[in-house]
């Protein structure tokens, strides 16, 4: 009987393996002659319909200040997949709490007229609210959801953080209320450079200051420091780490702590950007951030912001230069779609991501 | 006493506070406070500040390892434990209630919007901080002693304590449906519900007690008489018939249903028994072939709209209504098999791109379709087609001989009708070849693929039979409407038969309908819960997975396989087989295969 079957397992094999192959092809081309025609059509419109080449550059710059935020929250993702080799779902949550929390400063200052008067020590204050209330919601959500499943198969971390996040958001929502707010945004952050002919908002030239100053730190962090190093041994092997005297549960905190800081400031400068702060802000863009760490190689520093970057830039630039040629209305619309075409891609593609070491094996 | 249990107390105290407070801010104290529930002194309020409290005692005053042993507290070791706890929690409380009267309520509302005189007034029981401190203080501290002798009473006297109390606040929380019931039954329900509180009147909450505390006895008594005799008597033949009877009381009283409880609830009915139907595909998918898919809606929009398309409803447009770029005026009965088909055939097409990926990214991947789904339907791009934001209307009633199914109590017969085909199809695969071939790939793909499981068939089976029960949902759910409403197809109706099916037990066709049940049907019921469904289906998903994953009605092998830890299991495999873990599996597998297989060729 085991000789049979492994026989019929053999032929079964390559009778198959072609079949794959053939829908990956397909889809390979079907995306490729896509994006082909689509961006050829949007670029040969006629001169009136046409987008001027300002145009262009602005939603470059769009797409990198938008890269920008997702990198930071990309980051989060990224450095607890590395460690604890789960996706923290409720990410977009931490994220949203510490823009929520700066918001309730930023009201008061915006009310008393500090944020004018004093915008640096005001903006200061702001993002040290946000990275302390997305900080301590990552570390809540580590001791009460993760800790206690660390050795669980697979799926169960992941249906936990499924429900941490929903958990999260409706609890914002209760306790904030369920209505939008208006984020204020100083008179310093209205308008704009312009440098070689390049128009930037401030905001824009804040966002991607903070994401580089960010990104700078963390590696600084996890590379010249000894927690960083600790965090680093944890991630190849949690027992061996343990056993070298390695505080593994203080890692992991610090990670989530990381994570937290840096998804603060996503927040806070998401805010300015949008003017808005409301319970459910994080769930968008907390995919977006998690499909940009996956472009990029998920686990890695330099790939979460790679993909962010990348991810801002199809975010902005995709749909008009892909859509608009071939009469899709308002293609702003089907930003999303963007997205998570390019995650199935990536994912069916390359699972390793861009930068990633091929970890197929373990996708 | 010693210190550990000292901190266990403080420790437990702390946490009942903080999620008291918690309680409070998110707004569900105000809001359950309406809810009587024994005349109009017990509401769901009050139980509400007891419960963090009971669960902190009855953990501060549980049985602990003190130097390697098991030891249970001494009693008044307990009961100090217990106290101290609550008092612990209605400190915090207490101080929380404090900050806010310094405050003033006013400057606390803009950030936290439940804050109010009302939630002091039921946190400081009407009273001034100081004397409404002292109270709750001292009540919680009861609660807390009360609740800590549960870990010393014997469980002969506990388990029918806890089932009579259980059951009154189940009476209470029905108030809904049984007295409508026993008007319909002819039978006086004023002696058992109020009709000014609505909740029970405190007769009949002593009866219920009474009633369910003689039942818990008698059971438990029975139960050991059994275990007496089972080796002599045939106990089988027996249970068979009880099953029997049992499966055909439960059919009867379906059937009466809606009869009995009046429209309104056979709406709520209505409703969850499609997330019973949603549950049970995605039960398919996720319980028994093991692969989390997140974007289960997109299989409930496409049942929804080919289902509206094909009988021919029209698009909402500025003046009136428009015709679809596509449509049939087909009866609901021969546009049904052609919907199965193509979300079947929708299944492949997701399924197929993602037939590599495992565990999360897969996850993560449907989730992606799920929302691309909803975001198509709403597009301008594909308006035309599906009516983009506005939807369409005049979907079919269903009429069958005349017989039409809008009407809540006609639609529950429908979905029913519906509901036990797709039970009766889950169960089915549960055992057959099929159902075992995905048993193995989700224990251990490479295994099972290594055993001559076509791995990529059988996925892609699942993904496609799922889609299918999944699109049925979606099917009944418009004509349930009677519009298709691009607003319902979210990521939340995924999330939320997925909670159904982990709640009920992954991979268990009673425990899906009894999680579907429960998570949809009990929030129709209580209004007040209605607001807060989805921070308790969040709630509920976190506290399943960690405390009892194997859920409510949980199925007997998956179970096995979620309490033992990988690790744990290859321990088992070095010491029973004397193998390496990996050996170890395949030599397992390939046993249990080769038997089946010898069996059936």
């Amino acid at each position: 009987v085991a000789q049979t079957t492994a026989r019929a397992g053999g032929l079964r094999r390559v009778e198959r393996l072609p079949v794959r192959r053939i829908i990956l092809v397909t889809l390979a081309i079907v995306v490729v002659a896509g994006v082909a025609v689509g961006s050829w059509r949007t670029l040969t419109l006629p001169e009136g319909q046409r987008f001027a080449v300002g145009a262009w550059r602005d939603f470059v710059v769009l797409g990198i200040a938008q890269g920008g935020v997702f990198a930071l929250i990309a980051l989060g993702y990224s450095l607890v997949y590395g460690i604890l080799r789960m996706i923290n779902f409720a990410h977009g949550e931490v994220f949203m709490f510490g823009a929520y929390a700066s918001f309730f400063f930023a009201d008061a200052y915006a009310k008393s007229g500090f944020l004018d008067r004093q915008p640096v020590l005001a903006l200061t204050i702001l993002f040290l609210v946000g990275i302390i209330a997305s900080s301590t919601v990552a570390v809540l959500l580590e001791r009460i959801a993760y800790r206690p499943l660390r050795n669980a198969p697979r799926l169960v971390p992941l249906i936990t953080a499924i429900g941490a996040s929903l958990f999260l958001q409706n609890a914002a929502a209760g306790l904030f209320g369920p209505q939008t707010r208006g984020y204020p945004k100083p008179d310093i952050l209205r308008g704009g450079f312009e440098v070689l002919g390049i128009r930037a908002s401030r905001v824009a030239v804040l966002v991607i200051v903070a994401a580089t100053l960010g990104t700078i730190a963390l590696t600084l962090f996890v590379y010249r420091t000894k927690t960083g190093k600790s965090m680093r041994a944890v991630a190849e092997d949690k027992d061996i780490a343990a056993l070298m005297g390695i505080n593994v549960d203080r890692a992991i905190v610090t990670t989530f702590i990381l994570g937290g800081i840096l998804a603060g400031v996503a927040g806070v400068l998401f805010a300015i950007t949008f003017e808005f702060a409301r319970f459910d802000m994080g769930f968008t863009p907390g995919i977006a951030a998690f499909t940009a760490a996956v472009l990029g190689g998920i686990g890695s520093i330099s790939g979460a912001v790679l993909g962010g970057l990348l991810l801002g830039l199809l975010q902005a630039v995709g749909p008009p230069l892909l859509l608009r040629g071939i009469d899709v209305p308002s293609p702003f619309q089907l930003k999303d779609v963007v997205t998570f075409t390019v995650l199935v891609l990536v994912l069916i593609f390359r699972p390793g991501g861009i930068l990633g070491s091929g970890e197929a094996e373990k996708v | 006493m010693d210190e550990v249990r000292i901190r266990g107390a403080i420790k437990a105290g702390a946490i009942g506070g903080a999620a008291l407070i918690f309680i409070g801010l998110v707004g569900m104290l105000t809001n359950f406070e309406g809810l009587n529930l024994v005349g109009d002194e017990l509401n769901l309020g009050l139980v509400l500040i007891l419960a963090p409290v009971l669960v902190a005692a009855v953990s501060a005053s549980r049985p602990r390892v003190v130097a390697g042993e098991l030891r249970s507290p001494a009693t008044v070791q307990s009961l100090v434990a217990g106290a101290a706890s609550g008092a612990i929690a209605g400190a915090a409380v207490a101080a929380a209630a404090g900050i806010v009267e310094i405050l003033g309520i006013e400057r606390v509302r803009p950030v936290f919007v439940s804050v109010s005189e009302e939630l002091l007034d039921i946190v400081l029981f009407g009273r001034a901080w100081a004397t409404g401190s002292l109270i709750l203080i001292a009540i919680l501290s009861v609660t807390g002693a009360v609740a800590a002798t549960g870990s010393t009473t014997p469980a002969r006297i506990r388990r029918p304590l806890v089932v009579a109390l259980s059951s009154v606040l189940a009476m209470a929380l029905l108030h809904r449906i049984v007295p409508t019931i026993l008007l319909e039954l002819g039978l006086d329900p004023t002696w058992l519900y109020s009709r000014v509180t609505l909740g029970l009147t405190w007769v009949g909450a002593i009866v219920v007690f009474v009633v369910a505390a003689a039942t818990s006895i008698a059971w438990s008594e029975r139960r050991r008489f059994a275990r007496g005799t089972r080796q002599t008597t045939g106990v089988p033949d027996t249970r068979k018939l009880t099953r029997t009877l049992l499966l055909l009381a439960i059919f009867v009283v379906l059937l009466a249903l809606p009869q009995l409880v009046g429209s309104v609830i056979s709406e709520v009915l209505g409703a969850a028994a499609i997330f019973v139907l949603l549950g049970l595909g995605l039960n398919i998918v996720v319980g028994y072939a093991g692969l989390l898919d997140l974007g289960y809606v997109a299989f409930f929009a496409v049942g929804a709209y080919f289902t509206a398309l094909l009988t021919g409803a029209d698009i909402i447009a500025v003046l009136g209504t428009a015709e679809p770029a596509f449509s049939l005026n087909l009866s609901f009965y021969a546009a049904i098999p052609i919907v199965v088909m193509i979300a079947a055939f929708v299944g492949l097409l997701i399924g197929a791109p993602v037939l590599r990926l495992r565990g999360d990214y897969l996850a993560i991947v449907t989730l992606g379709f799920g929302e691309i789904a909803r975001v198509l339907v709403t597009s301008e791009w594909l308006k035309p087609a599906v009516g983009g934001a506005q939807g369409l209307r005049d979907v079919t009633s269903a009429p069958l001989f005349g017989f039409t199914f809008r009407r809540p109590q006609n639609f529950y017969y429908l979905v029913l009708a519906f509901c036990l085909l797709a039970v009766y199809v889950s169960s089915r695969l549960a055992n057959s070849r099929v159902g075992r071939a995905w048993n193995a790939m989700r224990e251990d793909e490479q295994v099972a693929d290594a055993m001559g499981i076509s791995t990529v068939r059988y996925k892609l089976l699942a993904f496609a039979i799922g889609g299918a029960v999944g699109s049925l949902g979606g099917a009944l759910f418009v004509v349930r409407l009677g519009t298709v409403q691009p607003g319902s197809f979210e990521i939340l109706v995924s999330i939320t038969a997925l909670a159904a099916i982990i709640l009920g037990g992954i991979g268990s066709v009673p425990g899906v309908v009894v999680g579907a049940l429960v998570l949809v049907g009990l929030p129709g019921l209580l209004a007040p819960f209605e607001e807060f469904r989805l921070l308790i289906y969040g709630a509920v998903l976190v506290a399943i997975m960690i405390l009892r994953p194997q859920g409510i009605v949980p199925n007997v092998r998956r179970s096995r396989e979620l309490k033992e830890e990988e690790l744990a299991q290859d321990e088992w495999a070095r010491e029973r087989l004397g193998v390496e873990p990996q050996a170890a599996a395949v030599a397992v597998a390939g046993g249990k295969l080769g038997v089946e297989e010898g069996k059936e060729g």
